[in-house]
């Protein structure tokens, strides 16, 4: 693997990654989101994978929300 | 009179089967709403949304490349990261999609990984809609080939584009064939930038190979206007500008095909 970037090594592979394992990609109601596993066991939006840009104002999958089935 | 008995049969079971299975799923649930209040609460919250209006499809999609361009190595959770499995099946859905019409790039990234940054750029320049990038906050790195990758390019005043050479990270074999292979490399970088913009190798080596200018490094921080001036980015502009380009270039492209029909 070569990274073209100006960021330096310890700039990219600096911390624990212990502390995001909570977050995970999933699907919800057809599109592909970055969710957050909160202490109550629920989902929270951390971001939306979407090439439509109308989905970005759907207020269910704006960052934060919390994701209901 | 056999057959009709059976079927009667078949679906009393079937109804009772139903019956059972719901007042089974609907006791679990009560438990469950009892047992958890906060999902109690939120279903509380829920019942007094309205549904949303739907928005009409937007003949224009947006891909916004941001973060580092992650590739053949998952990088560590902190980093926030456009990831190629995610964009390049996006792209295809873009071409196979009759409605959508034309595709915004939106690049604010610190570069990343060489190869999938330039499968990206490969896929975008090979898409046969029109597109048009903007390049907002910063397009470094490996960045800059895939803000030349679109039919028309846009930086805002502000943003900044650094272009400095290829170097290693990790296990260095110091043999000569190490350097080879990093100045084939960086070759690919420089003829993808080369045949999709306006700008020299001249001008892009001097760029990539002048001292002085960034502080621990080679290279040059390309600032907006400079950009254009050096015929890497089409012009400058924001939203409105991509926006219009973009309906222009659509509309050419129907005119075109009107010709051919």
């Amino acid at each position: 693997m070569i990274l073209y970037t100006p960021l330096s090594e310890v700039d990219i592979f600096g911390t624990d990654p212990e502390a995001f394992n909570n977050r995970q990609f999933m699907n919800v109601h057809g599109r592909l989101v970055h969710a957050e596993r909160t202490a109550e066991g629920t989902y929270r939006i951390l971001q939306l994978m979407s090439t439509d840009p109308q989905d970005y104002l759907d207020a269910s999958f704006t960052p934060g929300s919390v994701i209901s089935n | 009179m056999y057959v009709r008995q059976l079927t009667i049969l078949v679906i009393c079971f079937q109804e009772g089967a139903c019956n059972i299975v719901m007042g089974k799923d609907k006791t679990k649930q009560d438990n469950q709403d009892q047992t958890n209040p906060s999902a109690l609460v939120q279903k509380i919250q829920q019942l007094g949304q309205s549904t949303v209006p739907q928005a009409p499809d937007s003949n224009i999609h947006v891909l916004p490349i941001i973060g580092q361009v992650e590739g053949h190595v998952q990088l560590p959770p902190q980093n926030k990261t456009t990831k190629y499995e995610h964009l390049i099946p996006q792209i295809v859905a873009i071409e196979q999609n009759p409605k959508i019409e034309g595709l915004i790039v939106l690049l604010n990234t610190v570069g990343g990984d060489v190869e999938a940054g330039l499968a990206l750029s490969e896929m975008i320049a090979s898409l046969s809609k029109p597109t048009v990038s903007i390049v907002l906050g910063g397009g470094h790195s490996i960045g800059v080939p895939i803000a030349v990758s679109t039919d028309y390019s846009y930086i805002v005043p502000t943003a900044t584009m650094t272009i400095h050479p290829i170097r290693l990270t990790g296990l260095v074999i110091g043999v000569p064939q190490t350097f080879e292979y990093l100045d084939k490399m960086q070759d690919r970088v420089i003829n993808f930038v080369m045949s999709h913009s306006k700008i020299d190798e001249e001008t892009f080596k001097d760029l990539m190979f002048a001292k002085g200018n960034l502080t621990r490094d080679i290279g040059t921080n390309v600032v907006g206007a400079d950009a254009v001036e050096h015929g890497l980015i089409d012009g400058i502009g924001g939203v409105n500008e991509a926006m219009s380009k973009l309906n222009e270039l659509i509309e050419q492209k129907k005119q075109a095909g009107d010709m051919l029909q």
